[in-house]
């Protein structure tokens, strides 16, 4: 703990609205499970992600990262419109994070320009005592909700994390036409307890999480989950170089490989790529998180085509 | 182009491809009235998946339960290791992983289509173990295009402690009775939240059952109710018996310590106001969440008391499962070479040896 400001991690910076006090300092942590989103200019996709996610968890904490799309109004408006507003916390991050890759390598961990640092300022800001990290570009199906909601109260302190496969899905402009990616299994451990053997370290290209070696693993199945590509928009924006490693990146040289495939016409050559069109009038992603996934055949990834982050 | 959705248009997609297809399970405590309700509900034509368990002396109008979800339940349960009636919170999250085995999820939701499609649209599912694993039964439910709607059954804690010492394996003592109760019907609650759901009292069912029976029928639309026949509903008069409240008890008559019988009388307190028109209030809600934190803490307490009667169980269960994988006497020779001696003197040596076959 910083001798001069009290923090738990004092940022390098020295702003003390952006040092880390961890909440279990101050008391017992409530039982549930608190979603938090770290987002830049997601409100394109907000409006299916937030409405979900507050049908399975208890809170939902956004921080929003410069955004100039009105991010954090969209979010306010979508937990709204399910009546869950007072279950949404909106915080700003007003400091340039460095990108995932080479330049947060460059970067020294307890900077607020660290991605390490906004993670571990961001989840301060949980007072349950589990919680999760999400993206703004993730939908839970409604299978995903139901297995997430029962998640919040049965983790209860049994220390478990859990990891949660999600799948790619590509949309086309339009709306009625998009492309999930089966061919790989994307398994990142997403649920973890809070308390200080689970907080956010630094790694090469991006952060990870800590826990301990002992904590039991949960793998949640398939198709509870999709995260949603505009094939109209540069989906590799926020990566600081393309020349993805291998063996320390495969799901982003994936990622690559679907999204030129698709620019380029040759979606039906792509090996676990799916096509799938909506009927009329209703959206891709409502059609595929609802109706195509539930009903999909099991297992919706062939055995031997894991990725895990 | 499509514009971006409003938030509820996921879920209204999802009602209109359910095609009528409704599934009522009936959870809550066993000895609350979940196999009257059930028969109820099958009397009056929804059905009940076969073959059903037998009646017996402790159900002699049937359980309407079918065999397969028990034996599923059964086998479930022993792969959690949990028990049907069990007084651990920390159980629900052992029964929960299984949720998150596919391939049980896929074998649960082939035997409910199954169902569907034998048995027509509108099903019932009663079993005292189905709270432990609603989590799959909603999956299930989900994947085959159908409407889950949940009823529990509520009956004062100490009429249903009273009844499974009656009827039920008497190892279980009224203080863990007492206890299993509680974990049992504040975790159902919790289980329950936010989907399609109803309390019925049991009191009231068997007073009038036609008043919360009409309700359910209502709140989740099931056409067997709302458009039962005068034969039907005589059925129902027929199999209800009035008299099946046989067993009236207070906490006088039961042995429970101070604080779980005060936590045990405020669960049933709050539990008791959910059937009520508006009773489902958050209010409500946030005392069963209290409850619930007052449970588990002092379950925590008694287990950290009680740790070493488990640790001496846990050796001489070890021990006995080593001892059970020895051979003892006999069962070191090679059965080719007992099969040698002659049947009446094996059967003499068996009843020397105070080893008789039945």
């Amino acid at each position: 703990m910083s001798p001069v400001r009290g923090a738990d991690i004092p940022c390098l910076e020295q702003d003390p609205a952006y040092d880390v006090h961890w909440p279990w300092r101050d008391g017992p942590l409530s039982q549930g499970l608190t979603c938090v989103f770290r987002v830049k200019n997601e409100a394109r996709n907000l409006p299916w992600v937030i409405p979900p996610m507050l049908e399975a968890v208890q809170h939902v904490v956004l921080v929003d990262n410069l955004s100039d799309d009105g991010t954090p109004d969209v979010a306010r408006e979508a937990a709204a419109s399910i009546g869950a507003a007072d279950r949404l916390e909106v915080h700003s991050y007003p400091h340039r994070v460095s990108r995932a890759g080479t330049e947060h390598l460059a970067t020294r961990h307890d900077s607020v320009h660290s991605l390490t640092h906004f993670y571990n300022w961001s989840f301060s800001h949980v007072r349950t005592a589990y919680s999760m990290k999400w993206d703004g570009d993730m939908v839970l199906t409604t299978e995903g909700v139901g297995v997430l909601r029962d998640l919040s109260w049965q983790l209860h302190d049994s220390g478990a994390i859990v990891a949660i496969p999600r799948h790619p899905l590509w949309i086309e402009p339009g709306g009625q036409v998009a492309w999930l990616d089966l061919g790989f299994k994307f398994l990142e451990p997403w649920v973890y307890p809070m308390g200080p053997e689970f907080t956010f370290v630094k790694a090469f290209e991006w952060e990870v999480r800590e826990f301990p070696e002992t904590s039991q693993r949960l793998i949640a199945p398939e198709g509870l989950c999709v995260e949603l590509k505009w094939l109209d928009q540069d989906e590799f924006s926020h990566w600081s170089a393309m020349d993805f490693d291998e063996s320390r990146a495969p799901r982003k040289r994936r990622e690559w490989q679907v999204y030129s495939a698709l620019k380029e016409g040759r979606g039906e050559e792509v090996q676990g790529l799916h096509r799938i069109e909506a009927p009329p009038g209703v959206h891709v992603i409502d059609y595929v998180t609802d109706t195509w996934l539930p009903h999909a055949e099991r297992p919706l990834v062939r055995r031997g085509r894991r990725i895990e982050s | 182009m499509v514009d971006a959705p409003s938030p509820s248009a996921g879920p209204a997609q999802l009602l209109d491809t359910a095609a009528g297809r409704r599934i009522v399970f009936v959870v809550g405590s066993g000895r609350s009235g979940t196999s009257t309700l059930s028969g109820s509900l099958q009397a009056l034509g929804m059905h009940v998946p076969q073959p059903e368990v037998d009646a017996d002396e402790t159900n002699p109008k049937g359980f309407g339960e079918p065999q397969w979800v028990v034996d599923f339940h059964d086998e479930l349960l022993r792969r959690a290791n949990v028990a049907v009636s069990d007084a651990r919170p920390s159980a629900w999250f052992e029964a929960g992983k299984l949720n998150n085995v596919e391939p049980v999820r896929r074998r649960l939701q082939e035997w409910m289509e199954q169902q569907f499609v034998e048995g027509g649209p509108e099903l019932v599912v009663k079993d005292p173990r189905l709270a432990w694993f609603m989590g799959l039964w909603r999956g299930a439910a989900l994947r085959c295009d159908a409407q889950p709607g949940y009823v529990t059954m509520l009956r004062p804690v100490t009429e249903v402690v009273g009844s499974k010492q009656r009827y039920y394996d008497a190892r279980f003592g009224e203080v863990n009775r007492t206890a299993a109760w509680v974990n049992m019907m504040l975790h159902c609650e919790r289980a329950t939240r936010g989907f399609d759901r109803a309390f019925v009292r049991y009191h009231d069912l068997l007073d009038d059952w036609t008043v919360p029976v009409f309700g359910l029928g209502q709140r989740f639309d099931l056409d067997a109710v709302k458009s039962a026949a005068a034969n039907d509903i005589r059925k129902v008069h027929a199999y209800i018996d009035p008299s099946l409240r046989r067993v009236r008890l207070t906490w006088d008559d039961l042995d429970v310590p101070k604080r779980l019988r005060e936590i045990a009388q405020e669960t049933w307190e709050a539990l008791d106001q959910l059937p009520d028109d508006g009773g489902d209030t958050p209010e409500v809600r946030e005392t069963l969440d209290q409850l619930r934190e007052a449970y588990a803490e002092m379950y925590e307490e008694a287990a950290a008391i009680s740790q070493s009667t488990a640790l001496a169980s846990r050796r001489e269960g070890f021990g006995e499962g080593v001892r059970s994988t020895q051979k003892r006497g006999v069962e070191r020779i090679p059965h080719w070479v007992r099969a040698l001696v002659p049947g009446f003197l094996r059967r003499g040596a068996r009843r020397a040896v105070g080893r008789e076959r039945g």
